[in-house]
């Protein structure tokens, strides 16, 4: 069984939790300037609530000093960040050009079927948030996917859609 | 320090450590006989360096550079007109147009949109794209003043410089990334600050357009005409934009001295009291029955002429309160000194009062008065004194130049202490309380409605001109007091004159040693400091 | 051409099959840390610039830039604090090589760079990995945290009075933080879009203040020049190009994997002998040499020494390394379609040829992949390439255009055939 990454349950949704600010105090004094820490914040956060939705940013804001407009518009730039709710599993595929040479997009395709979404979408229950994504370093490796934090390298259809099964 | 360099083979001397843009707009040459065209780069913006389009030929570099990133070295062979400058710019301005909606018909930009402009210049009307265009919302509020049309945006970023750099409430950002990339403010904060519809005006093209002046006249229809924004001291300079003898909307007039290239939305806004339906329309004079009726002109001096002259008869100069307003040109004032002379009273007799409001350091100014400073500078006294004569009784008849005293800080709208008096006698542009009690009214002109001089808050002297012709009948002050003067048969008023507010700046010089030199004919369009000051 | 292949050509990886190479202590087992130890008692920094400068070694980040030239402009006799950054970014598709360095040599990375900050006059290094490698920046958090406490870095770094601190970042998935002015900005906690130079980085880089960005490999051959001496380093690889590298090979290959060899190997060389050639009897069609930012090459170049040098006169070059094989079943346009979708994704957006050129290219691939293409398309597709070319705030925009460029310049039968036969006449290979 693979275990859920995120999003962990929030004691009170959309509150960063006193540890996470704490380790994000931590993480300021590393910089010569507090905002160095911002994307290790955000990270933290959404690993804790899941997404920076508007009201985490405003908090975010405000530990950090600054605007929250400036705070959406760097989750906004990056891939990994998110505005809105995913599914409790995040399931990246790697079409990027190496990958689609070992067969990278047939799998996206094939695990599409499966699961009855379309990259992107999350399925109904809430449980996978399916996406494609470039490349990630895995090249040699491929065709393969990524599942919150964990690579899955040399991945066939089957396996691949054991490994979703399997997932919570 | 200073440094030569080359453009298209004409030799420059520009000050080191600029950059080639802004040395050409130091020149006075940028778009004005070398053309650079630019979206990101503003005069009074940081450097953005993004749109790539003002891309020029540096002798000794072997890659196109961008100007507006550009310093400037000695010596420097600058070529803004060759082949491959050429090429450059046509493909930008093609890659800019390929998910440019072609909306020009229906947008409000359109006969100001610098898209359009350089593309009809540089020959590259669309692109040969044929795949479909981005689509993006067509209709985004931004704030209570601003509307965005994504799909038109070109991403120049001015609008987010701005509101970083001139508020500095930084309401908007770019969200998103790449070709998904938008202009946005955060969910409910939304762009709201005294300046926000400045980046209408610095927009480039027509993605960003006022609540106001959106598709109200399509902008060929409009004679901008230069102006000063009457909202405040700080007497920004403006355009008004007139159409079929009304003013349509302000916007910025770059003056580096005054107000750079921004105004304030109250001031821009402040068009609107030249139209406003609270003007006062024509002379009245109050009947046996108490009640203020229409009259001539003629009528309303004689009425005038008789309430004055009782009063001086009876008490002397000394039974007359005068107010000076700080609306009027400096020539309307100078009239109003003339007329005191003529009265036997020192200018600083009359007071004036000033309307005062929110300022920031960036332009507002606490004073609303577009005159305030010349007022002062003309001799005008305060005007609380003027109000202690009326109320101890020494003075019987108010002759008021403007309602400013209704203001909190005088007779906070309490007209009562002004109703023993034998007269009132007004010069004004707007209804008020104080007209509700007046025994003769005059309508005067606004301060864009007639030729004259404003004094800033700096000091600095400002040419007025009429922008429109009122529809119905009103004088300038200047031309009343004129007209009274010789009702009353003053001294120095005995020759039927004609108002001519040329003669009259002209000899503002002569009456008072910080007009030396200065007057509507001089002050040019950017304006001249009084003497001893140094704006 | 001369390549010089003596005894040791796997310095890098020579125990990345061991595990406790990850270790400090199996590191220090190998002769780690000595280097440094060398550096930093007995080395004067304007001494180590010189080595470095001497070794030839050039940046592995992609650009191929001297390093020791890199290094000396560091500005002199200034005390603002000056940083190191150890770029981790590692997006570009078909290089894989950092990772492995990262994940099988923690230590070999922070003595790399420990050298280097000695070097320059560093106090602390960002050590900027993409957000992405989550294994990498485990075993690197534990390999600092590991070097600190046995005085590596910290305050007094080996008994010397240098004092050194590795700050590891995690990136929030943008390959445009890759080039090295999008990493500094994303450093600070904003958007990764580049800024514009001038100024560089050494004299305004993170925070502002001066900085060196390296690539990790580039850090990794430090301390084995420092050992090794700049003669015995310039001995491995060509004359221009000297020491190894590690190809990163991928696609239609039997062994697909990373190879650490000599610069100047031949193409043939690595795709034959070392990742044993087209699986299926299959012929190979082409081979991009360099991550998916440069020009394919066809298999009849296939003879051309992996180095710049030689590289560039084929109009192409060696980046990072990063090999893609690709059969005689491959789509062209196919390919096209893939690498332009990726640049139109990951253009930050500021520069306009950038912003639409990616997506106007892209739009005109998929049209004529699904056989909708007219002729003129695949001028106007080169002239968009040339448009975007050299005329941006970075040289992504360049990246964009080249490979779409090589495209044409050697498969332009590709497109001919979809636009005659209004559909792709490929039928294996991957769906778009
Ligand atoms: C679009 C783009 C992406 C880049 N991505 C990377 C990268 O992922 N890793 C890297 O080390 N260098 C990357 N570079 C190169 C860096 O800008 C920089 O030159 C390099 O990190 C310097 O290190 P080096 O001199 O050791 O090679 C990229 C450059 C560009 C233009
Ligand atoms: S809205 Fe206008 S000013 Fe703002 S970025 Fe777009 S084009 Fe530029
Ligand atoms: S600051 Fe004053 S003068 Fe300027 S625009 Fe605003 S109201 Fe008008
Ligand atoms: S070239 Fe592209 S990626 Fe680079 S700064 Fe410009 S828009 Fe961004
Ligand atoms: S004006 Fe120079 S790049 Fe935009």
């Amino acid at each position: 069984m693979v275990k859920a990454v995120k999003p962990k349950k929030a004691a009170k949704s959309g509150a960063i939790s006193g540890a996470t600010r704490k380790r994000i105090a931590e993480e300021m004094q590393k910089f010569p300037q507090k905002r160095g820490a911002l994307l290790e914040a955000l990270h933290l956060v959404q690993e804790e609530l899941g997404c920076i939705a508007p009201e985490t940013a405003r908090e975010l804001a405000e530990i950090f000093e600054m605007r929250a407009v400036e705070v959406m518009e760097v989750v906004s730039f990056y891939n990994m960040f998110h505005a809105a709710p995913q599914g409790r599993h995040h399931v990246h595929v790697c079409t990027n050009l190496p990958c689609s040479l070992r067969g990278g997009r047939s799998l996206l395709r094939r695990l599409e079927e499966h699961l009855g979404i379309r990259a992107g979408e999350t399925t109904p229950d809430g449980r996978i948030t399916l996406g494609r994504e470039e490349c990630l370093g895995a090249c040699a490796y491929a065709p393969m996917l990524r599942i919150g934090d964990t690579y899955h390298e040399n991945l066939g259809v089957e396996l691949a859609k054991k490994l979703l099964d399997s997932l919570e | 320090m200073t440094v030569r360099i080359t453009v298209d083979g004409a030799a420059y001397e520009v000050e080191e450590g600029r950059t080639l843009l802004q040395a050409l707009d130091d020149l006075g040459v940028l778009m004005n006989g070398v053309e650079v065209p630019h979206y990101c780069w503003h005069p009074k913006l940081s450097i953005d360096g993004s749109c790539r389009l003002c891309q020029v030929e540096v002798e000794g570099v072997p890659k196109l550079q961008i100007a507006c990133d550009t310093r400037v070295t000695d010596g420097m062979v600058v070529h803004t007109k060759s082949e491959r400058v050429r090429k450059a710019r046509e493909g930008v301005m093609e890659l800019l147009l390929v998910n440019h909606p072609l909306d020009c018909p229906i947008c409000d930009q359109a006969g100001e949109c610098k898209l359009q402009d350089y593309a009809f210049e540089y020959g590259v009307q669309h692109s040969r794209s044929r795949e479909p265009r981005r689509a993006l919302e067509k209709r985004v509020e931004l704030g209570p003043t601003i509307v965005l049309d994504q799909e038109r945006c070109i991403l120049c970023r001015r609008c987010v410089r701005f509101c970083r750099e001139v508020p500095g409430t930084g309401e908007l950002v770019v969200e998103n990334r790449g070709d998904r990339s938008v202009i946005a403010a955060f969910p409910g904060a939304p762009l709201d600050n005294d300046y926000s519809m400045n980046v209408a005006d610095i927009c480039p093209v027509g993605a960003l357009t006022t609540k106001d002046f959106r598709f109200k006249m399509r902008v060929w229809f409009l004679d901008e005409l230069p102006g000063v924004c009457t909202g405040c001291s700080a007497g920004c300079n403006i355009h008004a934009g007139v159409a079929n003898n009304r003013v349509y909307r302000y916007v910025p007039r770059r003056n580096d001295a005054v107000n750079e290239t921004w105004i304030c939305d109250a001031g821009r806004m402040s068009y609107r009291e030249i139209g406003s339906a609270s003007r006062i329309h024509h002379p009245q004079v109050r009947g046996a029955d108490g009640r203020l009726t229409a009259a001539g002109l003629g009528d309303a001096l004689a009425v005038a002429a008789a309430r004055l002259r009782a009063a001086i008869e009876g008490g002397g100069a000394e039974a007359v309160a005068v107010l000076a307003s700080p609306h009027a040109t400096n020539e309307d004032l100078l009239a109003l000194r003339r007329f005191l002379a003529a009265l036997g009273a020192p200018p600083e007799s009359a007071g004036v009062a000033v309307p005062t409001g929110a300022s920031d350091d960036l332009l507002l100014r606490e004073e609303k008065a577009a005159n305030a400073f010349g007022a002062r500078a003309l001799g005008f006294g305060g005007a609380d004194a003027v109000i202690e004569r009326v109320r101890s009784g020494a003075a019987r008849v108010l002759l008021a130049l403007g309602h400013d005293i209704l203001a909190p800080a005088h007779l906070r709208g309490d007209v009562s202490a002004l109703a023993l008096l034998d007269g009132v006698i007004l010069l004004d542009t707007h209804r008020s309380a104080l007209e509700r009690i007046a025994h003769v009214v005059f309508p005067a002109r606004h301060a864009l409605e007639k030729l004259g001089t404003l004094t800033n808050a700096a000091g600095r002297v400002q040419r007025v001109q009429p922008v429109v012709e009122p529809a119905f009948a009103a004088w300038s002050e200047g031309e009343i007091l004129l007209r009274l003067g010789e009702a009353l048969a003053l001294p120095g008023f005995e020759e039927p004159a004609a108002w001519d507010p040329h003669a009259v700046s002209k000899s503002l010089g002569e009456e008072l040693p910080a007009f030396a030199g200065i007057d509507v004919d001089s002050v040019g369009h950017e304006g001249l400091p009084l003497r001893g000051e140094s704006a | 051409m001369g390549l010089k292949v003596p005894h040791t050509t796997n310095y890098l990886t020579e125990h990345f099959g061991d595990d406790g190479f990850v270790s400090l202590k199996g590191y220090e087992a190998q002769g780690g840390y000595e280097a440094a130890r060398k550096a930093l008692t007995r080395m004067q920094p304007e001494k180590l610039i010189e080595l470095v400068k001497d070794s030839g070694l050039q940046g592995r980040g992609g650009a191929g830039f001297p390093t020791g030239l890199k290094w000396s402009f560091m500005p002199k006799d200034e005390d603002r604090p000056r940083f190191l950054v150890c770029n981790a970014d590692e997006s570009e598709p078909g290089s894989f090589k950092d990772r492995i360095l990262l994940e099988r040599g923690p230590h070999q990375l922070i003595e790399g760079i420990l050298i280097a900050a000695w070097a320059v006059g560093a106090e602390k290094t960002f050590l900027y990995i993409r957000g992405e490698y989550s294994e990498p920046a485990r075993v690197m958090q534990q390999a600092i945290a590991e070097a600190g406490e046995s005085g590596y870095l910290g305050q007094g770094a080996m008994g010397t009075n240098f004092s050194h601190e590795v700050v590891l970042v995690r990136g929030g998935g943008a390959y445009i933080c890759g080039e090295e002015t999008g990493l500094l900005e994303s450093l600070e906690g904003k958007k990764g879009q580049p800024r514009k130079k001038p100024p560089y980085p050494a004299e305004f880089g993170a925070f502002g203040m001066p900085t060196t960005v390296n690539n990790v490999e580039t850090f990794c051959h430090v301390p084995h020049i420092v050992r090794r001496g700049a003669e015995w380093f310039r001995g491995i690889g060509t004359e221009k190009s000297p020491g190894t590298t590690i190809f990163g090979v991928s696609g239609h290959v039997v062994r697909p994997g990373l190879y650490e060899l000599p610069l100047g190997t031949s193409l043939e060389q690595i795709v034959f002998g070392h990742a044993g050639g087209v699986p299926g009897g299959r012929e190979i069609k082409g081979v991009i040499p360099g991550g998916m930012s440069m020009p394919i090459l066809p298999a009849a170049e296939l003879d051309v020494p992996m180095a710049n040098e030689s590289l560039r006169e084929r109009q192409t070059m060696l980046g990072t390394g990063g090999i893609m094989v690709m059969d005689d079943t491959t789509c062209m346009v196919r390919v096209g379609c893939v690498i332009a979708h990726f640049f139109r994704d990951e253009s930050c957006g500021q520069c306009t040829q950038c912003r639409e050129g990616t997506g106007w290219m892209e739009k005109i691939l998929n049209r004529i992949e699904r056989g909708a293409g007219e002729e003129g398309d695949l001028e106007i597709l080169l002239d968009v390439s040339a448009k975007m070319e050299g005329a941006t705030i970075c040289a992504f925009a360049d990246a964009a255009a080249w490979p779409i460029q090589g495209l044409l310049r050697h498969f332009r039968d590709d497109f001919e055939m979809h636009l005659r036969h209004h559909r792709c006449p490929f039928h294996e290979g991957f769906r778009l």
